[in-house]
């Protein structure tokens, strides 16, 4: 095969050939605008493997097998959902391409098809999760309606320990600024009740001794969120809202 | 001297059997099938990568070598049921269908060998279920006559896929070696197929491509002179497409970051290497530790390949691991030597 000689030296030319101020007639080292990235940002897979969910990251080579498989990626068609891609994004510290999906990651429906196929163990859905709180304690996303249901479902459930359809249906229109007219309300709950998907009724339930139960599990809510921040910060991490 | 034991009559064990001939010294050469050549005549290899050469052409000479030798003792459907450690070498019990015979031998050469991968253990490909679904060593029968049809209508094919790594490099089946030769044969597949009928469409989905050494000239050369198209993204599943006459295979193009499903009419597993049962056998006879992946492991892997450092036994082949043809050719004759040394003092 033929070497290709490429002249270092730039001859002297009178064809020179610029458009919009930039050397196109195609001499060696001519025509590049510089490329460096000085973005990388080695934080985000630190921190990710650090955590007991989200170790198994640097197992990925992108063969997206899980891609392949995620029912998000290929029924819904969102194909901004892209399992391989975030832990891409993620590994390398291109932080802010991953930034676009802060939202998205929270879509996966957690139905593990992934971590079934993975022929190298990553523990995908749990991976992303934890990018995807990587991204929301560093404090990059605005808040989304995911978001704000997590809130009103936590709350709810520290309530009275058993989730309360009804309410939390009440509380999370109310967070999004909108009320169901009572009548479409009736409806809907009656759907879900028929479909067995709404279990407690109009009964208000209550696990047993969930005063204790429920102040343990606040004061461990509140104890890993300190771990986070401090792990955060450990990893350089900026700090932010918290979930 | 007592004769040497070889076990096993692929690539490796013949070439050791005709290297301790050679040398001089008797040999007992044991198969367990009623044939010669391993895995290679089982399946009816086809050309043989990298020179792509017929694999009768390589394995003829070497049973010639061994076959009507007057220093070689063949025992064809034969298995070792008991090995006996002597001061110098082993007692062995050979089995020929209900007939034992007892021989005293002064060394022994393990050469026995991988299994391929059962497919159906790949389940989402759907091998078994769906008979255009092929395992690539019954491809090559195929591709050896020249019969290259789909086997549920008898049509010719017009579009073929490869799946590379099939059973190799996955924690979900539990094999997480390469398999070494699976990206070579299935390019030269494609590239035979090419050649002969340029009408078929040739896809391999690869997650890397590991035509190691010089062999990289094979897989330039069926992009450049044969069209042979590469997708890069692992094949999630492969079901019936619309219609039910072609398969689809699922999977993600990396490189276009989306979906792909492409209908195909045949769709090619590039099955990976297993340690063979006959090798899982000869560890428990011979005492032989195997590793992790259950490969009969030698003592120094760098620098003594062929040695188990147990007294008089000796590995070749692909029972220390993946390994093509020539790479065990090799090891048979550095077996050979090794085995002759230590009967012969
Ligand atoms: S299937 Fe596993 S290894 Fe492959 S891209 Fe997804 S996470 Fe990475
Ligand atoms: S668990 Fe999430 S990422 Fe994995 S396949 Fe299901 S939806 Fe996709
Ligand atoms: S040789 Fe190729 S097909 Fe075989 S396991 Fe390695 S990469 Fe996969």
């Amino acid at each position: 095969m033929p070497i290709v000689e490429k002249s270092l030296v730039t001859v002297d030319r009178s064809d020179r050939l610029e458009m919009e101020g930039i050397d196109v007639s195609g001499d060696w080292n001519t025509f590049l605008r510089s490329r460096v990235q000085t973005d990388l940002d080695v934080r985000i897979l630190d921190w990710v493997r650090s955590q007991p969910q989200g170790d198994t990251i640097s197992r990925c080579w992108q063969c997206g097998t899980c891609t392949a498989g995620c029912c998000l990626h290929t029924d819904y068609g969102l194909n901004e959902f892209n399992p391989r891609y975030f832990i891409y994004l993620a590994q390398v510290g291109y932080e802010e391409e991953l930034r676009k999906y802060a939202t998205t990651i929270w879509r996966c429906v957690s139905c593990n098809k992934c971590v079934e196929r993975c022929p190298k163990g990553v523990k995908v859905e749990e991976v992303i999760h934890t990018i995807g709180s990587y991204l929301e304690f560093t404090g990059g996303a605005p808040e989304s309606p995911a978001d704000r249901f997590d809130r009103a479902y936590t709350e709810n459930l520290l309530r009275r320990g058993v989730l309360d359809e009804a309410s939390l249906f009440r509380t999370y229109e109310r967070l999004e600024g909108r009320t169901m007219p009572a009548g479409e309300m009736l409806k809907m709950g009656f759907q879900l009740l028929r479909s067995g998907r709404l279990r407690t009724g109009p009964l208000a339930h209550r696990t047993r001794g969930w005063r204790q139960f429920g102040n343990v599990l606040r004061e461990k809510l509140k104890e890993d969120e300190r771990r986070r921040r401090a792990s955060l910060s450990a990893a350089g991490g900026r700090g932010g809202h918290s979930p | 001297m007592n004769p040497i034991l070889v076990l096993g009559a692929g690539p490796a064990g013949l070439s050791a059997a005709a290297e301790i001939a050679e040398l001089g010294a008797p040999t007992i050469l044991v198969e367990r099938e009623a044939y010669l050549g391993g895995n290679p005549k089982r399946w009816h290899y086809s050309l043989l990568a990298p020179d792509l050469r017929p694999s009768d052409e390589i394995l003829g000479p070497l049973i010639a070598k061994v076959e009507g030798n007057p220093r070689v003792e063949l025992h064809r459907s034969t298995t070792v049921t008991k090995a006996e450690r002597l001061p110098k070498g082993f007692r062995v019990t050979l089995k020929t269908g209900d007939a034992l015979e007892t021989q005293e031998v002064s060394a022994v050469v393990l050469a026995t060998g991988f299994d391929h991968f059962d497919s159906r253990r790949k389940f989402e490909y759907g091998y078994g279920r769906y008979p255009d679904v092929l395992d690539f060593k019954e491809l090559e029968g195929m591709i050896h006559d020249d019969r290259v049809l789909r086997p549920s209508d008898g049509k010719p094919p017009r579009r073929i896929a490869w799946i590379l790594c099939v059973g190799s490099r996955d924690l979900q089946v539990g094999n997480p070696w390469c398999c070494r030769m699976g990206c070579a044969v299935s390019i030269k597949q494609a590239v035979e197929i090419r050649q002969k009928h340029p009408e078929i469409d040739a896809y391999v989905y690869y997650m890397d491509i590991r035509t190691y050494g010089l062999w990289e000239d094979l897989y330039w050369k069926s992009m450049q002179e044969y069209g042979v198209k590469f997708i890069r993204g692992r094949i999630g599943q492969v079901t019936i497409a619309e219609g039910g006459s072609q398969l689809l295979a699922t999977g993600e193009d990396t490189i276009l970051r989306r979906p792909t499903e492409v209908p195909f009419d045949m769709i090619v597993l590039a099955s990976g290497m297993e340690p063979g049962t006959g090798t899982q056998e000869a560890a428990a006879l011979f005492g032989v530790p195997v590793g992790p992946e259950g490969f009969l492991t030698p003592n120094l892997s760098d620098m003594n390949p062929v040695d188990s450092g147990l007294p008089g036994v000796f590995l070749a082949g692909a029972a220390t691991g993946p390994k093509a043809i020539p790479d065990s050719v090799t090891e048979g004759m550095g077996a050979a030597l090794r085995a002759y040394q230590y009967a012969r003092n």
